[in-house]
Parts: C-alpha cells; sequence; structure tokens
C-alpha cells in the first residue's frame, strides 16, 4: 500500500476498488466466502503463503460455534457476522472519495472539541486533511528507528517488504485462527494493522504511538497488530484508538501478537472508544520468554459490547507480567473484559489490577483467569478488582478463574463492589465542590493508577472522556 | 455411559419405593415426572474454562454403580422433646400437608438429571419441625451407607422465632467392593426470626461419589447458618446455598476441606440477595495433598431490588503437594448499587519462614508442618459454633495429617 492511498479516507458507500463486473459477482454472494477472502489478498497483492491462511483461517471460521456458553456473557444475538461482512470490502480497500471534516458525524465532532483537541490534532485524528503533517511526523520518527533497526510500517505493506518475519510470527503462535470465531475470522479478513520490529538490544525510547493508523486506508475493523522485541529490546506501543471512530460498521475484531523476547520488554497500551454501535470482540496475546517483561494497559470505553480479555503466556523463567484495565460501561453497553495469565515457567510473576466503572444501566465485567502449570515453581500472582457503580440501573460483576496446578506458588485474588462513596461526596461539598465535581474527582482518584500509567497526553484525553461520560454528554 | 442412566431404573422400581413408604399420590407423580424427564435435563452445571471442564459428572458410570434396590442405610435421629425428628415414612403419615408445602420448593426436583434422579430413587430421608418459638440445640442425624447407592432427602422447617442446630454426619458402614453413589437433597426453611445452623461432616470412604444440593430460605431477620466438613469421598460435588428473600435476612456458609489420594472435590457456595439489608458472609479453608484436587466457586449474586446490601466472601486453600490441583472461581454478580461487596480467594503453600522459626525451636519438621496445617483452619474452625461438630472436624484434620 503507498502512502498515497493514505491520504484517502474511508467511503463505505462509493467505490470499492475492484472492477464493477467483479464486485457485482461478489455482492450476490452472501455472507462470508472463499471468494471475499480471494478478493481481499488480491486486492492487496498478497504472497500466496497469505492467502492459504486466509483460506485455512476461512475454514476454521465455518466451523466454529459462537461463543454462547459463557456464564453471564455478552449477548451476541444481535450481532450477525454474515450481514456484517460484505461491509468489510470498503475497509480492504478504500479509494474512495475524502471525507471531509465536516463530513463526520455530529457527535463525534462534538467529542472532539468537548476533549479540547486542538483543530489540527482534531482532523489528524478524524483522518482527513491533516494526514500530511501526521505523514511528515512519522517519517522523521521512522528514520530515527530505521538507524537502530527498529521497523515500525502498517501491517500490509510489512506482508510485502518483511515477509520472513511476518510469516514466522502471523497468527502462527499467539494468535491461531484455530483460538475462537473472532480470531478466525479475523484471519480470514484481516487488514491494516501496525508491524513493530525492535532488534536486540535497542530500546525505543519514545513510545511508538499509532494514530497514523487512523489515517491510512484499510484501518477498518480487522486490524492486525504484531509486534516483536528481540532480546533486551524495550518498546512501548500506543494504539491511537483513543478517538471515536467515525466508521458506522458494528463489528471490530482485531488481533494482536506481541512476542516478548528473553529479557525483552513491551509495554502495549490503549484507550478505546468506538462507537455506541460496535460489537468489539478483540483477541490480544503475548508470549514472554525467559527475563520478558509485558505490560498491557488498557481503557475500554466505547462499545456497545465488548469482549476483550489481553492475555500473557509467560513461557520462560522469570517472565512478568502486568494488567491494568479500566471499564466504564454507560447507557446500554456491556463492556466484558478482564485479563488472562499463563504461568508456564518457573518464577514467573503476574499482577493485574482492574477498575471498573457502571453507570446509567451498563454493566462492567472482569472475566480473568490465571493458570499456573505443574512446574511454574515459585511463581506468583495477585488479581485485584474494584467496582464503582453510580446507580441502580448498572451492573457490576467479577467472575475469575484460577487453575492452580503448582503448590510452590503465591496465589491471591480480590475483588470488591461499591457505590461512590456518599461521605466522600458529602466531604468534597462540604468544601464547596458541587455534586458532579465531587463525583468527578473520586472517580479520578478511583482511576489514578490507570492514568499513572499513561504518557500525559493520553492521560489526559481519557480523564476528560470520562468526565464526559459523566456528564452525560458524550456521543 | 449417561445416556443409559436410567437402564437398572424403571418406572416399577419407583412405584415401588413409593409404595414401601405410603406415599401419598402427589409424591409418586413427583417422583415420576422426575423419572420421565431424566434423559432431556442437563448433568449439574460445573466450572468450564477454555478447554477444560473442571468436574466430570457426566463421565461417571451410574448405571454400574446405581442399585435402587441395595440402598441400605442405619440412620440416627435425635432430637429434643419439643420438635419432631422424623424419618421420611414417619413424616408422611404425622406432618403430610408440611411436607406437600415444603417438598421440591427450595431445590426444583428437576432442576438437573442427578436431582431429578434423587427424586425419583429417594428411599430414606428426615423431617425436622422447630415450632414457633422453640430453641432446639441439638439435632443429630447420622447416615452411614451401607449399599451400592443410597438417596437422602432432608427438610428442616423453623416456624417463626424458632432455632436449632443440626448436625449431620455422613458415614460409609459396611465396605462394598466397588464404587458407590450417595446424592442428598437438603432444603431448609427457616422462618421468620428463626435461626437455623445446619452442619454437615461427610466422611465416605475413598471409594464414594458423592453428589449433594442444600438449600435454605432464610425469611424476615432470619439466619441460615451453613457448615460444611468434607473429608471424604472420591469425589465430591456439592452446592450449599442460601436465598434471601426477605428483608433484613442473613446467611453464612463456613466450609472446610482437605483432600489427599486422588480425592476430587467441587464446592460451590451461593447466596441470592434479592431483598434489603440482607447479609451474607462466605468462609472456606481447605487442603490439598498428594493428587487431589480441589474446584471451589463461589457466587455472591445481587438483584436490582436488594437494597443496601452486605456480601463478603473468602476462600484459602493450602497446597501440600506438587501433584494437587486447586481451582477457584469466586464471583460477584451486583445489580444494585447501594452495595458493600468483596471477595477473595488465595492459594499457597505452608509459610516457609513459619516452617523454619518452628523447627529452628527444636520442634520436628512434620509436627511443625501439622502445627501450621491445623493453624491454618482455626480461622475456620473458629466460625463454628457447635462444639460436637468443630471438635470432630478438627480430630479429623489431626487424623488426616498422621496418616
Amino acid at each position: 500500500m503507498s502512502s498515497e492511498d493514505d491520504l484517502h479516507e474511508t467511503d463505505t458507500e462509493s467505490q470499492f476498488g475492484f472492477k464493477k463486473d467483479e464486485a457485482s459477482a461478489f455482492e450476490s454472494e452472501k455472507g462470508l466466502t472463499e471468494e471475499t477472502v480471494r478478493v481481499i489478498s488480491e486486492d492487496k497483492d498478497e504472497p500466496e503463503w497469505m492467502l492459504d491462511r486466509r483460506l485455512r483461517a476461512l475454514e476454521q471460521y465455518h466451523k466454529m460455534p459462537m461463543p454462547t456458553d459463557w456464564p453471564g456473557q455478552p449477548d451476541l444475538s444481535d450481532l450477525d457476522v454474515e450481514e456484517i461482512i460484505p461491509y468489510i470490502r470498503p475497509d480492504t480497500d478504500t479509494r474512495g472519495e475524502a471525507e471531509s471534516w465536516e463530513d463526520l458525524p455530529d457527535d463525534i465532532k462534538d467529542t472532539f472539541d468537548k476533549l479540547g483537541i486542538p483543530e489540527a490534532e482534531k482532523e489528524a485524528l478524524s483522518g482527513v486533511g491533516a494526514q500530511y503533517e501526521s505523514e511528515v511526523v512519522y517519517q522523521n520518527m521512522k528514520e530515527q528507528w530505521e538507524k537502530k533497526g527498529v521497523i515500525f510500517m502498517d501491517m500490509d505493506r510489512a506482508v510485502h517488504e518483511h515477509p520472513e518475519i511476518v510469516r514466522e510470527y502471523f497468527m502462527t503462535k499467539a494468535v491461531p485462527p484455530s483460538d475462537n470465531k473472532f480470531a478466525a475470522l479475523h484471519g480470514a479478513v484481516w487488514s491494516g494493522g501496525s508491524f513493530v520490529y525492535v532488534p536486540e538490544d535497542v530500546s525505543v525510547e519514545m513510545p511508538v504511538q499509532a494514530y497514523f493508523r487512523m489515517n491510512s486506508a484499510g484501518m477498518g475493523q480487522f486490524e492486525h497488530t504484531l509486534i516483536v522485541a528481540e532480546p533486551g529490546a524495550e518498546v512501548h506501543y500506543i494504539e491511537g484508538c483513543s478517538a471515536p471512530q467515525y466508521a458506522t460498521h458494528n463489528l471490530h475484531s482485531g488481533a494482536v501478537e506481541v512476542f516478548v523476547k528473553e529479557d525483552a520488554h513491551v509495554q502495549y497500551s490503549t484507550v478505546q472508544n468506538w462507537s455506541r454501535n460496535t460489537y468489539n470482540l478483540n483477541t490480544k496475546r503475548a508470549i514472554a520468554e525467559a527475563g520478558g517483561r509485558m505490560e498491557w494497559v488498557s481503557g475500554s470505553m466505547g462499545s456497545k459490547v465488548t469482549m476483550l480479555y489481553p492475555m500473557t503466556v509467560l513461557n520462560g523463567r522469570g517472565a512478568s507480567d502486568n494488567h491494568i484495565t479500566i471499564a466504564f460501561a454507560g447507557e446500554g453497553q456491556d463492556i466484558d473484559t478482564g485479563a488472562k495469565v499463563y504461568h508456564n515457567a518457573p518464577e514467573t510473576k503476574s499482577t493485574i489490577e482492574s477498575k471498573s466503572i457502571s453507570k446509567d444501566g451498563g454493566r462492567t465485567n472482569y472475566r480473568g483467569l490465571v493458570h499456573i502449570s505443574d512446574g511454574a515453581r515459585n511463581s506468583s500472582t495477585s488479581v485485584e478488582c474494584d467496582a464503582l457503580m453510580f446507580d441502580n440501573e448498572s451492573t457490576s460483576d467479577t467472575m475469575p478463574y484460577m487453575e492452580i496446578g503448582e503448590s510452590t506458588v503465591d496465589v491471591a485474588h480480590e475483588a470488591t463492589v461499591g457505590k461512590i462513596g456518599d461521605e466522600d461526596v458529602f466531604y468534597l461539598q462540604s468544601r464547596g465542590l458541587d455534586d458532579d465535581d465531587a463525583k468527578q474527582m473520586i472517580v479520578a482518584g478511583f482511576i489514578e493508577p490507570i492514568t499513572d500509567e499513561l504518557p500525559i497526553e493520553y492521560a489526559v484525553e481519557l480523564n476528560r472522556l470520562i468526565e464526559l461520560e459523566m456528564e452525560g454528554s458524550l456521543g | 455411559m449417561s445416556t443409559q442412566l436410567h437402564a437398572t431404573i424403571t418406572e416399577e422400581t419407583v412405584r415401588e419405593i413409593s409404595e414401601t413408604l405410603g406415599e401419598p399420590e402427589w409424591l409418586l407423580e413427583t417422583r415420576l415426572d422426575a423419572l420421565s424427564v431424566l434423559d432431556d435435563l442437563e448433568y449439574p452445571s460445573v466450572i468450564q474454562t477454555p478447554g477444560r471442564r473442571w468436574t466430570n459428572l457426566e463421565d461417571l458410570d451410574y448405571e454400574a454403580m446405581i442399585d435402587p434396590r441395595s440402598q441400605s442405610e442405619e440412620k440416627d435421629q435425635i432430637g429434643s422433646e419439643q420438635i419432631r425428628v422424623l424419618s421420611f415414612k414417619d413424616a408422611i403419615d404425622e406432618v403430610p400437608d408440611l411436607l406437600e408445602a415444603h417438598f421440591g420448593s427450595l431445590v426444583d426436583p428437576q432442576e438437573n438429571r442427578l436431582i431429578a434422579l434423587s427424586t425419583a430413587l429417594f428411599t430414606t430421608g428426615t423431617v425436622v419441625v422447630i415450632p414457633a418459638g422453640v430453641d432446639a440445640e441439638d439435632v443429630t442425624i447420622r447416615t452411614t451407607m451401607n449399599g451400592r447407592s443410597l438417596f437422602n432427602y432432608t427438610l428442616v422447617v423453623a416456624e417463626e422465632n424458632a432455632s436449632a442446630t443440626i448436625l449431620e454426619r455422613q458415614e460409609s458402614g459396611e465396605s462394598v467392593d466397588d464404587e458407590r453413589y450417595y446424592s442428598g437433597i437438603v432444603e431448609v426453611a427457616a422462618g421468620e426470626n428463626s435461626t437455623v445452623q445446619y452442619g454437615s461432616l461427610q466422611e465416605f470412604d475413598e471409594q464414594t461419589y458423592n453428589y449433594t444440593v442444600k438449600r435454605g430460605e432464610a425469611g424476615r431477620y432470619a439466619t441460615v447458618h451453613w457448615i460444611e466438613g468434607n473429608l471424604g469421598s472420591r469425589l465430591t460435588k456439592t452446592q450449599v446455598s442460601t436465598l434471601l428473600e426477605s428483608d433484613n435476612a442473613e446467611t453464612r456458609i463456613v466450609g472446610a476441606f482437605f483432600g489427599h489420594n486422588d480425592q476430587h472435590f467441587d464446592l460451590d457456595s451461593r447466596v441470592w440477595h434479592r431483598a434489603e439489608h440482607t447479609t451474607a458472609d462466605l468462609v472456606t479453608r481447605g487442603v490439598i495433598d498428594d493428587r487431589s484436587r480441589s474446584v471451589y466457586e463461589g457466587t455472591q449474586e445481587v438483584s436490582q431490588e436488594a437494597w443496601d446490601t452486605s456480601s463478603y466472601q473468602r476462600e484459602n486453600t493450602l497446597m501440600l503437594s506438587d501433584e494437587s490441583e486447586a481451582d477457584a472461581s469466586p464471583k460477584l454478580l451486583i445489580n444494585n448499587h447501594d452495595t458493600e461487596a468483596s471477595h477473595s480467594a488465595t492459594v499457597g503453600q505452608i509459610n516457609r519462614e513459619d516452617l523454619f522459626y518452628m523447627v529452628s525451636r527444636g520442634l520436628p519438621e512434620e509436627t511443625a508442618s501439622n502445627m501450621l496445617v491445623e493453624g491454618f483452619f482455626v480461622p475456620v474452625l473458629e466460625e463454628i459454633d457447635v462444639e460436637e461438630l468443630r471438635e470432630d472436624l478438627e480430630a479429623g484434620i489431626a487424623a488426616r495429617l498422621t496418616d
């Protein structure tokens, strides 16, 4: 994909880039077919092996059932994957006419305004007009990294430019298509995403931010992120989907694969704020070798339904994992999120810190699995979940699972649920704050452990998003 | 296998059992209905995580274990004169209305396949009635299982302002060459302002497969207090639960278990908060050794109308062996924000520093280790007000340690 293409904006209504006769033949197919997959692959001019992988994933996808038997799982009955699939096509190749800022839905423009995001950044975030600027920034950064051998590019391009690395890691070890139905779907129709490769002992000091993703074409609902940190490498990757998506699609099913080699350190941070009609069904997984350290920081704000449980497999001695997650569910939202950790080696450590807020009938759930394999001697894990509830229409659940097959371990799980403290509110009011400000301040304090981990601009944005959420003024 | 579950279990058998007990028509119908839907029902739900089912009830060879005609037991049913402790047969004659009103009211006879099986086949039981205002401190039900299989039913009805302490002991009597099956259903209806303390000590031999469901409902200002001691059996799947459907109702579920060899304990506690100002406290401690395995599930469910709920749960497992496995899933399901709820679970082994300290004071390592295990149980033992049960449980733990 050329950078030329990046200049254009997703247009779901008009041209799709394949020839008319093909398109109409294709349109007559119902649901997701082999032909769809072939068209996507051909359109990206992919090598044969990638097409094969897509087709195998498609086969898996058709074989696998929808997840329906999890206790208390979000309702997916309104999600008709077969109906959604045809919408992939505009995502996979979007050479339509550029949308202008004015064409964005009002609620999204309002949100940007309320976020206090400056005009230039606003445009960059919305993917309109400012690509030039952001492209320059991106190019500068790229040069700086390239000198050290760091590769950072979009996933489609990586397939062409770094086939040997992509071929080794892409959906082979961390997220195989057989993992779950949506991983299989993703494997068949994935498009776009980021590829990050950090060579041995290289530290990328500044966070690698994928804001640019919003600008580039094909950044649709099935983006794939692959991060490989060679031994001793260090990188902090931030996914910039902190802005609401303008897409009107209803399914987001991305995949993130992270390889943390010996003594490497990867932090992956993201704040998602998908539009309120989105099913956000993502698979994110890291594999950490000896001494490797993985950190997940995630905020889940938007979407109608989110099912997301970032997972780390600790395969090497002394590998460690930290999860910090925050979920905020407002009206009509079901945010089912948590963390999974597999301890497969001795002296591995993990901590999970989860905070959730539910309000106006929203539901949050912490669903987590900590597995300690026989032989993972002297491993330890601690899970802490705190839920804050604003009103009686909301729901907050905690469903942790702990599978412990090794005796020399230290496992602790703790969860609390409570309403916002009347006494705290009263105290703050007595100091002159009004009710809303008092509550906002309490929430800000509640989520501080998360915002502390984020670079300042994300922390500010997250706080601002939560403030907006609490004012009930967010789209 | 499972589909053959009913091969030896026929309508004729059920009619025979019912006739022997001299049952009224409604009960026979209940049994027959349960029998007829057996194959359509699911096995009791167990925890499932990707790729594994934590307890495989459907793999058991029920057909081989269940012999409805060999149900044999010894039962001691002891209580004070003010209350009624009746065998099931006597209860049919003496308190028929009460039986009809309460039987199956908390545990639906068709809730799952194993409950339906129990309903169809039970031959024995105990009915305890505590009249209004009476305090009954010592009711003992001792069940000794002699045949291949035994299906047992217990009903406790405490009227207003009554209180009772009931102690159930379950053990294997005459040994049987092969695997055997015990199934028990317990329903406790605690009327307004009453207190029912139901303690159970399960010490079956390790050829026994045990499925037990205990469910209580606490009325206004009433308390249902469960004590669950599990030491015996090859496999135990038990659910202890309380419905808090009246204002100010309260429950406590205190559990202790100690598994060794290849024992498998699947312990499930559940509390439903469905009224205002209800309180629940769940405390379980267990030790597993050798190749044994514990599965713990504790669920606190707070419904939308349950204002001002307090609900706490803690579960701690001590692992003595590397071949053992401890699985836990404490769950909070909260639909009312006016709730104070928490749960916690830990798994670990004997603290090495404590052990070192004691050994350095001259104790042999084994003695020191045993003392630490006994000490680990103290917080739950302290929750047990029934002296006899506490002492027996302590003795059982001590005996297991010197095995």
